[in-house]
Formats: C-alpha cells, structure tokens, sequence
C-alpha cells in the first residue's frame, strides 16, 4: 500500500490539467477523421446529457431534482472531456476524485478499479467544494482494458454535519464538517455494498435522501456506461479512447487562440466578504490576472489569512473550479467545456490564506468564498473583452449565495435536511445591449431550476406565502440587472422546523455592477415569531403582503416577534405559523443610470419591476405618474442637472485621495481581515 | 490621424498620444500608461442615494452598512458620464484594474510611432 492515502494527497490535487499525452493516444490521432470525431463528440455530448437527464429525474435532493447536476465521461487517466452541466466546478472538480481513484486503488490489491465497481467521494479537498457535494463514478473496460470514467457530482444537501444542510456556519474545523469521505469504492459486481450505505445512513440526517441520490448517480452512470461499450463495439476502443484524449487537444488549441485574441495587461479587482461564519467581519481576496500572449496567470498576494476556527476558507482547487465557471459558462461559451480549457491557465496561490485552506480548518462556507472570487472573474473579463467582443463584458449574476437551510421532521413522518431551491432564482446580470434576466437561475448552475413551490411544499413542512419578483433585487444602470425573487415561508403541518441560511452581502453588496452600473443591495433575513399570519390568512384579509416590498411596508399588518438577521443566519428554531423572509439577489447593472432608455424605465413601472423612488432618484426621469407619459424635456433637464453636479461635487482624484485615506472601518469590522488595507503586507502598508 | 481603440462602454485609448480618452464626449483623461481613475473627477455617493433602506431604523435594511462599504464614483471632468464606480471598505486604496500593456496593445492594432497603420 502506498504511504500517502493515510494523509491528505497534495499531488493529486494539483493535476487540474490535461495529463500527457498516452503512446496509444498519440499513435491513434493521425487515423482518426475529422467526421468520424464529429460524430464521436456528437454522441458522447448525447450519452452526457441523458445522464445528466436521468440523474435530475431519479434523485430525492433539492439540487438533484432541480438540475445542479454534473455529468460527465472522464478519462482513462481521469481528464474531464465531455460534461452535461452548467455547474461546470463540479464537472472539473470531479476530475481530481478519478485521478486520485487511479493513483491509490487500480493497482491497490486491496480495492483495485474493476468492471462493475463504483466509487463515492464528498471529502472537499478533493472535490473542492463543501461536504453536501457528492460524487459517484464507475470505470468502463473494453475486454479487461480501462477506456474511460463516468460519474457525476450532485449537491445532495446533507452530510450530518453539525448543522443540517451541509453548509455549517458555526463550524469551527473540518470536524464540524460531518461525513467527508476520500475516493472509496462502494460498489463491487454491479451491486452497492449495503453495509456501507447503512453506515452513511447513520451518519446523516437525511438517509432516504442521500442513498437515493447515490442510487441516482449510479444508474445514470450504468446507463453511460451501457451506451459507451456499445460504441467502443462498433469503433473500437483504439478510437475511443484516441477521440476522447482528442477533445481536450482541440479544446486547449482554441482556449489558446482565444486568450490570443485579448489585450495583453494586468487586470485587478479586490473582492470583499462581509461575513466569516456565524460572525460579521470583513475579508478580502486580492485578484490579479495578468493576461500575456496566450495565457492567463491568476494570482492572490493581497488576500486575507487564513481563519483557524471559522468556515470562510476554501481549498485553492475551488478557486480554480469556480475560473472554469466563467470561462466554460461566458469567455468560452462556444467551446467544449473540459479541462482542456484549463492549459491557459496559470496560479499562484498564497499559503495558509483563506483561498489556500491547510490543516482542519473549517471549509464549510468555502461556496461563499468560490462565489465571492468568481464575481471577480465577472469584472475583470468585462474588462479583458469588450475590446473584442462588447456581448462578453456582461454585468456579474448574484454572487452572494443566499441559501436558506433546514433540519427537522416533515409532515410525513420523515425525516428532512436541505436547502429550498431559490439559489437557483437568482438574477442575470445586465448586459451591453439588454437587461438582465429576471429570475434566470444561478450563475454557477445555469442550466439549473428553482422548483415550483407547490412541488417543494409537498414534502416540506411549510407553504410559501408569496414567491415573486422583487423589484430592489438588482442593480441599476444603463441596462439593469434582473430582478431576483423575494419569498416567505410558513411553517406547517408540523410543530417546529430548524432554519438557518447561507451567504454574504448583508453589510458588503455581494454583486458589483460594471462600467458604472450599481451593485446589487444588501440582503438579509426576516423572522416573525408567534406570527399572526394564519389568522391574516383565515380572515381572508386583503392586506396580506403579498411580496417583499409590502413586508416592509408600513400597511403591513404581520404581528409577532420581528427579528432581522444576516443572510449568513445561524440555526434557528421556528414554529407552527412562525414565518421567514428571505430575498434572493438579482443581477448587477450595466453602464451609467442616466443613460437609461427612459421608456425602459417606464415599462418597468407599468409592469412593476422598478420603485417609482428610483425613477425619479436614480434615473433622473420626469414623467406623469397617472399616465405614465414621459416629460422628455424635463427629463433631459433633470439629467442635466445631475451630470452637471457630478461635477460641481467632484474633487480631482488627488485631492479625494488625500480625504479618503483617512478613512477606515472599525476593529470590529476588521477582525478577521488582516492588517489593513493590504491584509498580506507587514502592519496593512 | 488618430487611431483610437475601445477599452470598455466609456473609455477608449488614443494609441497616438497613448492617453484614455471619455468614449463619449472624446476628452483626454491621462495618459494611458496610468490609472484611468486618476484623469476623473471622483466622489463619493451616499449610500442611501442609491440603496433606499426599505427596512428603516433596523440593523438590516437593503442598504450598506457605511462602516463596511462606501461608493466612489468616477465622472468624465468633461460631460459627466460616470465612466465606472467603487465599492470599496472606507479608506482601501482605489484599485487600478486595468493596466495594458501599451506597447503590445501599439502593435496588436498595427500603429506606428505617429499613431497610424
């Protein structure tokens, strides 16, 4: 047995990248034609997708069923080369479990890789994530030979950590963390190993739903597996496994010709996160990317340290999973999405920084901090492409993953733990030519969906009292974002439920605009305890708010204990008619607010999608608000006058510099930052 | 002749007189090796200008919290355009996020020492 499987394999972990190239896969490349690929990479998409399709259909998870769901065929040496998905880091991540699976079990005499295993893997420092996301592979053998991997990784959404949903912000080190499980065979002969699912089973709050999730991921992967052999009957497995390693070549070739194409430069963005777990504080990821030739080189100097007891650190692998988002779901949209894609890329991550997690430091926020650096991917690629292609420079979709979570007993019985499906309502950002899409889903899960309410509510012990557009959900600009949803649960059917939430982007926007667009605002959390809402509701009472800006209105009539907490909101009891108020972000905006089309604006008010408040105060328009008919001279004044106190107001960058350096938040908001501003530097300087 | 190439909605570059140019209204800002944001006219907004606290007097309220996070915006001195903004921990330095690499950018779009092709 090798000596490093009793530790954390730092090698492995690192090979992201395609591998070399095999003698059998460079011998075949010159007898492979170009239709005959065609139709190979055609197929293997096919086999990707009815796995991807069959995995949403047969799993229990919230994210199962709603579609964050990679699938994909890896490999004989464990390279992502086709994926079905749009949560792309889960599709690249997986790669490092199959790499690993290969490195320490095939020719480990007491596991090995034969045909009919299947593997399970949710430990994040090889999956990169947080420990609710799981993966499953099989290999597929032609005639005892290994011709490639398929799996897929799914956000099942518990673990049995110490806060159900998987996503502990009170965790204070990796222990915290519930089940994480290394690469670990669980399936011989074609059958899952039943003692094995028993012990999962009791280490989670949630069996039913985590062993039909990996019951999903397995047929899925038995169906793929099916569908390859056959071809591999028809066109041989020389071919096969030659026009497989072709599609990360061709993919890389492109990437290359594609980074070519933009400006050489250093392109900045430090990223801030106002939240370290269950405490508010500030911490920064420094971002530079230097774009030279055809590469692209990511580094990290300026970023916080590293936090011992808190679960705002990610693994560095994350990161580099969440740049494939970006670069997969916009830069490179139009090519193959694998980790050819990945040879552009170079990092440097600094040690012990919460990008760069050692040891047992908690991880389990680590989405919020992968989120947080992705938005700054968002802004830095608007900048590296509008010269080359101004569609490209889009505004950032919410980044702040404001997920509400949740443990108890539902109203059959059973019992439950996971998170509601509105991460997946999120806003698009604003784009140079349009707005955002409302309610678009999540950017780093962009094929997936939020469920309609009355399916969640079916086996969850609450109703959704509204689920809607909520109008103060993005960000303004030429072009705006699109708006995300505010919604209210109820609890029902039973006596009590536990819920907490996740994310960022209560003190601190989650979500920059671009080019002069606003941020996305704040969000937070609103409970009402000993609400009563049943008796608004029995009364048929009209005043019922029926979305988020009438909660906060002074008409409504909700009474109870109100309490306000931040989106990153610790585990908390609520009870039969207690309710919860969550808003999920919208899109950044795009672009200067003055320069917004007025009759857009006007349109948004017909339809209810902006304050008249911002009409009037952010987009300087003058208009009849019986008729909504538009005074275009007034409103050409008013803009006038607004760009002409810009500059009344404005200092000269020096001379603001001289004031603004002066400033700086207080201890409390810098307990966890580093020496300030720059958090890597002796004393901040 | 001038040969201006497009950085981003508001910004250009004069690769003859390698300075950043407002897209809109063509003023010189500075030159193009520097800091665009140091050829605007800079302030800071009030957070409550463009992010109503719908949820007034309580900790949360849709609106940043200013000990955390200030907006800084950035305006052509010319017409006003705001040409990008900031959301920045009071007193964190500004961030230069776009520094090209000039002369690579000169010979990408095929212009001289006198700015043409």
């Amino acid at each position: 047995m090798s000596g490093t499987v009793y530790e954390r394999d730092l090698e492995v972990v690192q090979r992201l990248k395609p591998e070399p190239m095999t003698d059998l896969e460079k011998e075949i490349q010159s007898k492979i034609e170009d239709v005959d690929f065609e139709i190979f990479v055609h197929k293997m998409n096919m086999i990707a997708l009815e796995g991807k399709e069959t995995t949403m259909k047969l799993g229990a998870s919230t994210g199962m069923r709603w579609g964050d769901v990679a699938f994909a065929i890896y490999t004989a040496q464990g390279d992502l080369a086709v994926v079905a998905t749009g949560i792309w880091f889960h599709a690249v991540l997986g790669q490092i479990p199959v790499k690993y699976i290969i490195k320490h079990w095939l020719n480990e005499p007491t596991v090995g890789v034969k045909e009919g295993d299947s593997f399970f893997f949710n430990d994040p420092f090889y999956c990169g994530v947080h420990g609710a996301d799981m993966g499953l592979c099989v290999p597929v053998f032609h005639k005892s030979r290994l011709a490639c991997f398929i799996g897929a990784v799914v956000h099942t959404g518990e673990n049995g950590s110490r806060e159900p949903g998987g996503l502990p912000i009170g965790s204070k080190s990796k222990y915290d963390e519930g089940l994480l499980v290394p690469p670990m065979k669980i399936g011989e002969n074609y059958a899952l190993k039943e003692d094995i699912l028993a012990m999962f089973s009791n280490m989670n709050r949630d069996p039913r739903t985590m062993i039909l999730d990996i019951k999903a991921r397995l047929a899925a992967s038995r169906i793929a597996q099916r569908r390859i052999t056959d071809f591999i009957q028809q066109k041989g497995y020389e071919f096969f496994v030659g026009a497989l390693r072709r599609i990360l070549q061709v993919s890389s070739e492109a990437a290359h010709q594609r980074v070519n194409l933009l400006n050489d430069g250093v392109y900045r963005q430090p990223r801030f996160i106002d939240v370290a777990g269950d405490e508010e504080g500030l911490v920064k990821i420094g971002i530079t990317l230097i774009k030279k030739g055809d590469r692209i080189k990511l580094t990290f100097e300026d970023t916080s340290p590293m936090i011992p007891d808190k679960p705002i650190n990610t693994y560095f692998q994350g990161i580099i999973g969440l740049a494939m988002v970006y670069f997969c779901g916009w830069f490179m949209h139009d090519l193959p999405a694998n980790n050819g894609l990945l040879d552009v890329l170079d990092w440097e991550f600094p040690p012990n920084s919460i990008i760069n997690a050692q040891g047992e430091t908690p991880t389990a926020m680590a989405p919020g901090v992968q989120v947080c650096f992705a938005h700054g991917m968002f802004l830095c690629g608007a900048r590296m492409t509008y010269h080359l292609d101004p569609l490209r420079a889009v505004a950032s979709w919410y980044q702040g993953f404001g997920v509400p979570y949740f443990g108890g007993i539902n109203q059959w019985g059973d019992p439950i733990a996971d998170l509601t499906p509105e991460l997946n309502a999120t806003g698009c950002g604003a784009r140079p030519d349009m707005d955002g899409v409302n309610c678009a889903g999540s950017f780093f899960a962009t094929m997936s969906d939020c469920s309609d309410v009355e399916t969640t509510e079916l086996d969850r012990p609450f109703v959704y009292l509204f689920r809607n557009y909520f109008k103060n959900s993005y960000g303004h600009g030429k072009f705006r974002g699109g708006a995300g949803v505010g919604f209210s649960l109820m609890i029902h059917h039973m006596p009590f439920l536990a819920l907490g939430s996740l994310g960022g982007g209560s003190r601190f926007p989650a979500t920059m605009g671009t080019f002069g667009g606003y941020a996305v605002p704040t969000v937070f959390i609103q409970t009402v305890q000993g609400s009563n809402m049943k008796d608004i509701l029995a009364a048929s009472n009209p005043s019922i708010p029926v979305n988020l800006d009438q909660v906060y209105d002074e008409h409504n009539q909700e009474q109870g204990i109100k309490s306000f907490f931040n989106i990153a909101m610790p585990l908390t009891f609520l009870f039969g008619g207690d309710t919860f108020y969550a808003p999920t972000g919208g899109g950044a905006g795009y672009g200067d607010a003055l320069e917004r089309d007025p009759h857009a604006i006007l349109k948004d008010l017909h339809e209810g999608m902006v304050a008249p408040w911002a009409a009037h105060n952010i987009y300087k328009i003058v208009y009849d608000e019986d008729t909504l008919r538009l005074d275009e001279e007034q409103t050409q004044e008013a803009r006038d006058a607004a760009r002409a106190e810009r500059k009344k107001n404005g200092k000269s960058y020096t001379e603001f510099e001289q004031e603004w350096m002066k400033l700086k938040p207080s201890p409390a908001a810098l307990r966890f930052y580093g020496p300030y501003p720059h958090p890597s530097r002796p004393g901040g300087m | 002749m001038t040969k201006r190439v497009r950085i981003t909605e508001y910004l250009e570059i004069d690769l003859k007189t390698e300075q950043w140019c407002c897209q809109r209204c063509s003023t010189p800002l500075i030159g193009a090796r520097e800091n665009y944001k140091k050829g605007c006219i800079v302030a800071e907004r009030p957070l409550q200008e463009v992010h109503p606290p719908l949820n007034k007097g309580q900790i949360y309220s849709f609106c940043p919290d200013p000990d955390y996070c200030r907006l800084i915006e950035f305006y052509c001195p010319n017409c006003g355009v705001m040409i990008e903004n900031e959301y920045l921990p009071p007193g964190h330095p500004i961030t230069h996020e776009i520094e090209l690499d000039i002369d690579s950018l000169k010979l990408r779009y095929g212009a001289t020492d006198d700015g043409n092709r």
